[in-house]
């Protein structure tokens, strides 16, 4: 129990190792424990940041796909009806050919008959005039019976 | 057979003063010099004007304390400064990771006990914790081993290797962090309020007196349970050199060997701990200084 001069030299070198300990020694480790929280800390704040992206992106996708079979599915429909409506008018189109045609034909058909029976006619006429002169042995002057013979081919 | 019982009595005396003395250095009143003194028994064989370490005043240095406390700190804080200068944000290597629980363990017990501002409580906590712990770990070497080679190689004769048992190494530390204290309450309460809460508030002077022996407690606390156990070992030694002594005493021998191993181990809980309480105990303080109430 003897207190003497060591008293003052343990003194001394006390607080020359809290001096190094304070200088030296504790802000360096600390400075690295503290980057190191730091980068850990950055690094789960990434993780999580692209977990969030991930779960973006994917519900993203999800809607572009919906939207795409959507979309698909207008265009089919669309399609289906314009196919419809294609074949319709292609009907419609085909009927108004056909009547067209037919009206045609029934009209040429009208006229080639009037046209025989105007030759007919003609035919007949000249046939009647022919036949009455020879049954009456002269000559029927054309322009004075032409009147009775348009009056007979009329009759006809 | 009494007398040789007489004589072991002084054998064992001498033994245990043996050990309890510091290879001290220091002014000597008698012959007017610095020297190194002489223990009681060596002075009745040497000359008289050898110097007795009683004959030496206040102005004596513990050189054993000394030359192991500042040696032991060397190599404790140049262990920590080593592998914090090589230190890696990345992947610490394993003597790095060491270092690093080390660092946390005192900076928790810090940031837990400590709600002040001040930057030098951790340092402080980490340098009185490390060093008193290098300290108290010499006493697990065994007691007799720094005679052994201090006889049979450099003459020394006294060598102490426990810093921690010599009471002027914990007041020296007590009294850095009494310093610090003062210092502290001072900042926190103003020098008014700070003689205001040692003499006045609320017991009067007794605050002064708790405020002091609170201090001087810290330092014993530590001093008490080394130098203590350090006592244990020696008498245990005594046992188990009872053994080289005479025939009769043999038996010692075994339950001499498993005590110092059971107090070896047991001690290596006190060593720890008391090294932990001073570290805790100072924070506390520092903490109480600078919190105002």
């Amino acid at each position: 129990m003897n207190i003497n001069a060591t008293f003052f030299a343990e003194l001394i070198a006390f607080c020359i190792f809290v001096f190094i300990t304070y200088r030296y020694i504790w802000p360096s480790m600390a400075s690295v424990l503290e980057e190191r929280r730091k980068e850990i800390d950055e690094g789960l704040q990434a993780a999580s940041e692209s977990k969030r992206q991930l779960e973006e992106a994917k519900e993203e996708s999800g809607r572009v796909i919906d939207a795409a079979k959507s979309e698909a599915s207008t265009l089919i429909n669309q399609a289906g009806s314009r196919a419809d409506q294609l074949i319709d008018e292609a009907k419609d189109q085909a009927t108004e050919e056909a009547k067209k045609i037919k009206e045609t034909a029934e009209s040429d058909i009208a006229q080639s008959t009037n046209k025989a029976k105007e030759t007919l006619k003609e035919e007949l006429s000249v046939l009647v005039v022919a036949g009455a002169s020879k049954i009456l042995n002269k000559e029927i002057d054309e322009s004075a019976n032409k009147e009775i013979v348009d009056q007979l081919i009329k009759e006809l | 057979m009494a007398k040789e019982a007489a004589n072991n009595l002084v054998e064992t005396s001498d033994y245990i003063g043996h050990h309890l003395v510091n290879l001290t250095f220091g002014w000597c009143e008698k012959t007017s010099s610095w020297g190194f003194a002489h223990h009681q028994q060596d002075i009745s064989k040497s000359l008289d004007s050898a110097c007795n370490v009683s004959d030496m005043g206040f102005w004596a240095f513990h050189m054993d304390t000394i030359f192991m406390s500042v040696f032991l700190g060397v190599l404790v804080f140049g262990f920590f400064g080593l592998i914090n200068s090589s230190a890696k944000v990345g992947t610490p290597s394993k003597l790095q990771n060491f270092v690093e629980f080390v660092h946390e363990f005192i900076g928790s017990a810090v940031s837990s006990g400590y709600h002040g501002t001040s930057k030098i409580v951790a340092p402080l906590a980490f340098a009185s914790c490390l060093w008193i712990l290098s300290w108290n770990l010499m006493d697990l070497l065994p007691v007799e081993m720094a005679n052994f080679f201090g006889q049979a190689g450099s003459g020394i004769n006294y060598f102490k290797v426990l810093p921690t048992a010599d009471l002027n190494a914990p007041l020296a530390l007590a009294a850095v962090v009494m310093v610090l204290v003062t210092y502290f309450s001072i900042n926190t309460h103003g020098l008014g309020g700070f003689l205001k809460e040692l003499f006045v508030v609320p017991l009067g002077p007794l605050e002064f007196i708790s405020f002091v022996s609170k201090h001087v407690a810290l330092a014993l606390r530590l001093y008490g349970n080394l130098f203590a156990g350090e006592m244990i070992f020696i008498l245990i030694a005594i046992m188990f050199g009872q053994f080289f002594m005479s025939f009769s005493q043999t038996l010692w021998f075994l339950p001499g060997l498993i005590m110092n191993l059971a107090w070896a181990l047991f001690h290596i809980l006190i060593v720890a701990l008391q090294a932990y309480i001073f570290m805790m105990l100072t924070i506390a303080y520092l903490n109480l200084a600078s919190s105002k109430h």
